[in-house]
């Protein structure tokens, strides 16, 4: 799968190992930005008040 | 993997001429499919532990800097003059010494989405808080344990006869604690009544409860802390703390 990738970036090395980093920064941005906000509610980790169950 | 093979035949490569192609192929796809399976295991546990990552300290830096904006605002508006309670912006901001972590701006609701901004909530449901001002009652906060500012962090560093101070715009509110519960069920609503009986507390009076998850890292059971107003003190001019924050 990366092995793939890196064979279809255009450029030598140096290249490709700078359009890497971009791209693994640009997935690490859309996690901490969509993804995990999305996530952490369906999770049960971080619920703080007593309810009586009404789901919060 | 297999692409490379095509490319060794493609550029001549010299190949044994006993392999069987076929068979070659065959082996390549399975272990093509095997590394990337792999792969994809690696990027999952790297997935996993950035959300680590994102739980314990990034929505904390994101919960402190808005928690810091928000109290500046009320702190300005409390500035710039006479003013009614106002519920919508935060009434006000509790201290407390035991738990290390400076001051805590307190907000109407419990919602997630307002707890998440680094604030502690008093309850509107299921049973509603008091405010301190109320001459007898029960002013009942949540906040959050780990992530998005922690600012209850601590909770379990609390023991009675500790002191947790309210600041409104002009009164001090210096509460005792006098009981805990380290450990509920997060159904156990009995804890926010006017009276709650679980801390031992039979007569209305002036009380404080806080509300957290625990233990850390889960939201397993709740953790509850219980204190009673000892005092009140009139904001002066130079905002100066009482003796217990000082």
């Amino acid at each position: 799968m990366y092995g793939w990738i890196w064979r279809h970036l255009p450029g030598n090395a140096w290249v490709r190992a700078m359009i890497s980093l971009v791209l693994i920064l640009a997935v690490v941005y859309a996690l901490f930005q969509h993804v995990f906000p999305w996530a952490e509610p369906l999770l049960p980790f971080n619920d703080v008040t007593v309810d009586g169950g009404s789901g919060r | 993997m297999a692409a490379r093979t095509e490319q060794d035949e493609q550029t001549g490569t010299p190949v044994p001429a006993q392999a069987p192609v076929p068979a070659r192929r065959r082996r390549g796809r399975v272990a093509g499919a095997v590394s990337v399976f792999g792969e994809l295991l690696i990027t999952a546990g790297l997935i996993l532990g950035l959300f680590v990552v994102y739980s314990l300290w990034w929505t904390n830096v994101l919960a402190d800097r808005d928690a810091d904006k928000q109290g500046n605002e009320v702190r300005d508006r409390w500035a710039s003059g006479p003013g009614a309670l106002d519920t919508k912006d935060g009434i006000g901001f509790l201290h407390v010494p035991a738990m290390r972590n400076g001051e805590v701006l307190v907000k109407k609701g419990t919602d997630p989405k307002s707890l998440n901004r680094g604030v502690a909530g008093y309850y509107t449901d299921p049973v509603e808080s008091a405010l301190p001002s109320d001459k007898q009652g029960n002013f009942s906060l949540a906040a959050h344990r780990d992530g998005h500012g922690a600012k209850f962090h601590n909770i379990d560093k609390l023991k009675d006869g500790d002191t947790i101070v309210f600041e409104t715009k002009d009164t001090w509110y210096v509460y005792k604690v006098y009981a805990k519960l380290p450990e509920t069920s997060k159904y156990n609503v009995d804890v926010l009544k006017p009276v709650p009986k679980e801390s031992g507390k039979k007569k209305p009076g002036r009380y404080i409860t806080l509300t957290t998850c625990t233990p850390v890292y889960t939201s397993e059971h709740r953790y509850i802390v219980w204190g009673e107003l000892e005092r009140t003190e009139k904001v002066d001019a130079k905002r100066t703390p009482p003796a217990e924050l000082r």
